[in-house]
């Protein structure tokens, strides 16, 4: 039982960094109607980001949150200004344009292997002031890089939430993803927004990846990892829902934390994409998306 | 005979009564104009007919057979047709194309499809624009060329959704005379429509709506002096004076 | 010369120099690049039935790739059944498997129908990884399959040299692009797109879209599966991490939006133009920069999408018209 319940905490914990992974995506979805598959390269470029910035300067991990999201949002902002403002105005008419995705996946490609010609293909660490740090609570015991990132995604999809909802930009992203037409016509400058929604999601992946990197490993194609369950994620919760994106991540986490105690872990990623299968016949807008977007 | 009957049709949506408790018929070989304010369930009537929505209570019975909960495809194949409100053509394709999608109805045979898609085209005097991609088309003849789809199908009961508005007044008069041209060949034409020169030109018979029900009923000219529909079009206060 | 006549002179001899070509080349390193490029050009000609024609962008058809592999070879390894009925039979479970996955999907927009795709794909593969045997099958989880050689043997569908597969491919590729051609010009292949463009549109003409698609995807399920059985009956080996990964589904669906998708020359246009270009990287820089043959990928990828989103065909048709107008000296060809 002891065991089932550390495996609970920690799925909990893990769950909510995926979230955090699929919250950029969920939020571009929402206002573009674009799945990003570049996604996880991006969170990738963050992870690489933090791993360089600390084992360069020798800073305390979590100083990198003050660096890399910065550095990512400019990143996300004019890679949609460059890439795919283009495709999009060529498509204007379209409400969900396809070409969007395959310029993702050419962005995904080139990134991941640009890395890899850089980098090289081995995994690589970081030793820092909290690498296998933990607490004990009771019987428990709590990883404090781990918890860390918890309050950090918990932070965050409350904050983004905040921003949606009080702000005018976070209003004027919400008008844009309701209509796009109308919000052009109310003055709203659809590409603005648009970069700056790409923007906020890359950011927040390089959250991710900066609370990920002291107790995980960077190499180049660890995005698609990430990626393929954020997909899982975000079709869950609800493509264009933040607290899908969170509960979401929460349910993935705990599958796999849970699991893993009764059978080999690759068998947890099969029961993962099982659970996907059934929800997809049962529920496919997920738990909290909305109807018209699937 | 009729070829459509609506017996106390409902359809809500939600908490929403979109239509309410209506009845409505139309005689073979007639012209029906549906008009009503912006908002008065025309549309969702008209929906409700295609297949679209399956009605919430009613029954709704195309040449004497019930049709409510059929699909759009299903229908079509019965002989009734419509046209979409906003226009929906196959803009990657030419019109051509376009109109043999619904030729293609009543055969599997490509150049008998694009022999009836000729002469579909040519009726609607669009045949000179066939090799043009739907999309580089005027608003004028995207319209001509949403009719020219449904034609195709070789409908006995043709549902045209404002296939005027937008248009310049002299394409409204050959549009008139268009629908005139259809019926002739048979065709029963049930058309909503906001312009009304164009509705007291066509229409054998007015059915006025409001709030999803039926205010007036009537000939043309007997509908537009209707107390009724003089308050719903203008506002109770003129209708007072 | 007609421009009919012209076309067909063209097509023909087309036909007739890929035929002559291992007369030329003999060498079985180029032979098998060509194979390989019949093969990808097979494969997406298939998937264009449901992702070029149908409108929609699958993302997971490596899965039926590896239906036919798997069957095929389960069924010759351990049941002795020739790999030529093996083909059809994983052929039918692949376009099986493709109406049940489409079923609940195909209700949904484009890029939740591309996610659910990839998921199942990468599902199945997840699984097959997890199996060494089901009762008495095996399938040996993460090592895959090998085929034991018995010799030239047609029955066995193996050939000690790379001339029967060339050909075999080759016909395949022939009758499959034919196929399309035939169905885009059917009333099947304009309900497929009429219904890809403007669904509503298409079911107020009489078209139940869903169905439609749902019958393009068992088509396109059952042709890839055939080169599944081909692809393991050519490498004699194969793992699910190579056969069912997501590599295969995006170079698949790569090629088809690079080449022009939904038009009957742009699989193979779009093969002719990567697959040399993936080769040649590949074998030339491959091992000085790994990854750089993925970069000129996904670059080539983008500035397709930015510069010709209808991908490479409608240009070279362009070209092909002008070039058609001089030769026939009819005057501004449409």
């Amino acid at each position: 039982m002891t065991a089932v319940i550390q495996a609970v905490i920690n799925g909990i914990m893990m769950g909510a960094m995926y979230g955090l992974t699929a919250l950029g995506l969920t939020l571009i979805f929402g206002v573009m109607k674009v799945v990003n598959f570049a996604h996880g390269s991006l969170l990738m470029v963050g992870m690489f980001a933090a791993y360089w910035l600390i084992k360069l300067t020798g800073i305390h991990p979590y100083l990198s949150l003050l660096v890399v999201p910065p550095l990512l949002f400019f990143f996300g902002y004019y890679m949609q200004n460059l890439l795919i403002k283009p495709v999009f105005r060529a498509e204007q008419q379209v409400r969900e344009p396809l070409t969007v995705i395959i310029v993702t996946t050419g962005v995904w490609y080139v990134l991941d292997n640009l890395a890899l010609m850089l980098f090289g293909a081995e995994y690589r660490t970081v030793k820092t002031s909290i690498t296998g740090t933990s607490f004990s609570m009771g019987d428990f015991i709590v990883s404090i890089p781990k918890l860390s990132g918890f309050v950090v995604s918990v932070a965050t999809a409350v904050g983004l939430w905040l921003f949606m909802v009080k702000t005018r930009t976070g209003k004027a992203l919400q008008a844009t993803s309701l209509d796009r037409e109308a919000a052009n016509l109310m003055g709203i400058d659809q590409y603005r927004i648009y970069n700056l929604a790409f923007g906020i999601g890359t950011a927040i992946a390089g959250i991710a990846g900066c609370v990920i990197m002291p107790f995980y490993y960077v190499y180049p194609s660890v995005g698609v990892v990430f990626d393929i369950r954020a997909f899982i994620i975000v079709v869950l919760g609800g493509l264009g829902s933040i607290h899908g994106a969170m509960l979401g991540g929460v349910i993935i986490g705990l599958i796999e934390s849970v699991f893993s105690q009764f059978m080999p872990s690759t068998w947890t990623e099969a029961i993962i994409y099982a659970v996907f299968l059934v929800i997809l016949f049962v529920k496919p807008s997920g738990f909290f998306g909305k109807k018209q977007d699937w | 005979m009729n070829i459509l009957e609506i017996k106390d049709l409902t359809k809500h949506f939600g908490g929403l009564t979109a239509i309410h408790d209506l009845d409505l018929h139309i005689a073979k070989g007639e012209i029906l104009g549906l008009i009503g304010p912006n908002g008065a369930g025309k549309s969702t009537l008209f929906n409700c007919v295609a297949g679209v929505f399956p009605p919430s209570v009613g029954d709704i019975r195309f040449k004497g057979e019930s049709i409510a909960g059929k699909k759009p495809w299903d229908l079509c194949s019965l002989g009734l047709a419509r046209t979409f409100q906003i226009v929906k053509p196959f803009g990657s394709k030419t019109v051509l194309y376009n109109v043999m999608v619904g030729a293609f109805l009543h055969t599997g045979s490509t150049s008998k499809a694009r022999d009836k898609a000729m002469e579909v085209l040519e009726t609607l005097q669009l045949d000179h624009r066939k090799d043009q991609l739907a999309s580089n088309l005027t608003i004028a003849d995207r319209k001509r060329l949403e009719i020219a789809k449904a034609l195709a199908t070789d409908p006995e009961l043709l549902l045209l959704d404002e296939v005027m508005a937008g248009l310049r007044p002299t394409e409204v008069d050959d549009m008139i005379a268009i629908i005139k041209g259809l019926r002739d060949r048979g065709v029963t034409v049930f058309v909503i429509e906001h312009i009304m020169r164009a509705v007291m030109a066509l229409s054998d018979r007015v059915v006025v709506i409001q709030f999803g029900e039926k205010i007036a009923e009537g000939k043309p000219e007997d509908v537009t002096k209707d107390e009724n529909v003089i308050k719903a079009y203008l506002g109770s206060e003129y209708g007072a004076a | 010369m007609s421009r009919k006549q012209l076309d067909m002179t063209l097509l023909v001899l087309a036909v007739a120099v890929c035929f002559a070509l291992p007369l030329v080349i003999t060498s079985p390193t180029y032979l098998q690049i060509l194979i390989l490029l019949f093969f990808y050009a097979y494969l997406t000609t298939a998937w264009n039935l449901v992702g070029g024609f149908a409108g929609v962008l699958p993302l997971g058809h490596s899965v039926f790739v590896g239906i036919g592999a798997y069957t095929s070879t389960i069924l010759s390894n351990q049941y002795g059944v020739s790999p030529w009925i093996g083909m059809l039979a994983g052929g039918v479970i692949a376009a099986f498997v493709g109406v049940l996955i489409g079923k609940p999907t195909f209700r949904m927009r484009g890029a939740y129908f591309a996610l659910c795709t990839i998921a199942f794909a990468e599902g199945i593969r997840v699984m097959i990884e997890n199996i060494d045997s089901i009762g008495p099958i095996k399938i040996n989880g993460p090592r895959g399959l090998l085929i034991p050689l018995k010799g030239d043997s047609f029955w066995n569908y193996q050939f000690m040299h790379k001339e029967p597969y060339y050909y075999i491919i080759l016909t395949m590729l022939l009758l499959v692009v034919a196929l399309t051609w035939f169905i885009s010009r059917s009333r099947m292949g304009y309900y497929l797109a009429a219904g890809g463009e403007e669904p509503e549109a298409a079911q107020a003409l009489g078209i139940n879209v869903a169905r439609y698609k749902l019958i393009s995807m068992a088509m396109s399920c059952f042709l890839t599966a055939l080169a599944g059985t081909f692809y393991a009956q050519l490498m004699l080996y194969f793992y699910p991490k190579g056969l069912l990964g997501l590599d295969l589904s995006f170079e698949i669906a790569f090629i088809a939006l690079i080449g022009g998708r939904g038009t009957i020359a742009g699989p193979v246009i779009g093969a002719l133009a990567l697959r040399p270009l993936n080769e040649f990287t590949r074998i030339y820089l491959g091992s000085q920069l790994p990854g750089l043959h993925l970069v000129i990928f996904g670059t080539i990828l983008i500035l397709v999408m930015l510069f010709q989103p209808k991908g490479l065909t409608p240009p070279l048709a362009r070209l092909y018209d002008k070039f058609a107008a001089r030769i026939t000296g009819e005057g501004g060809a449409k």
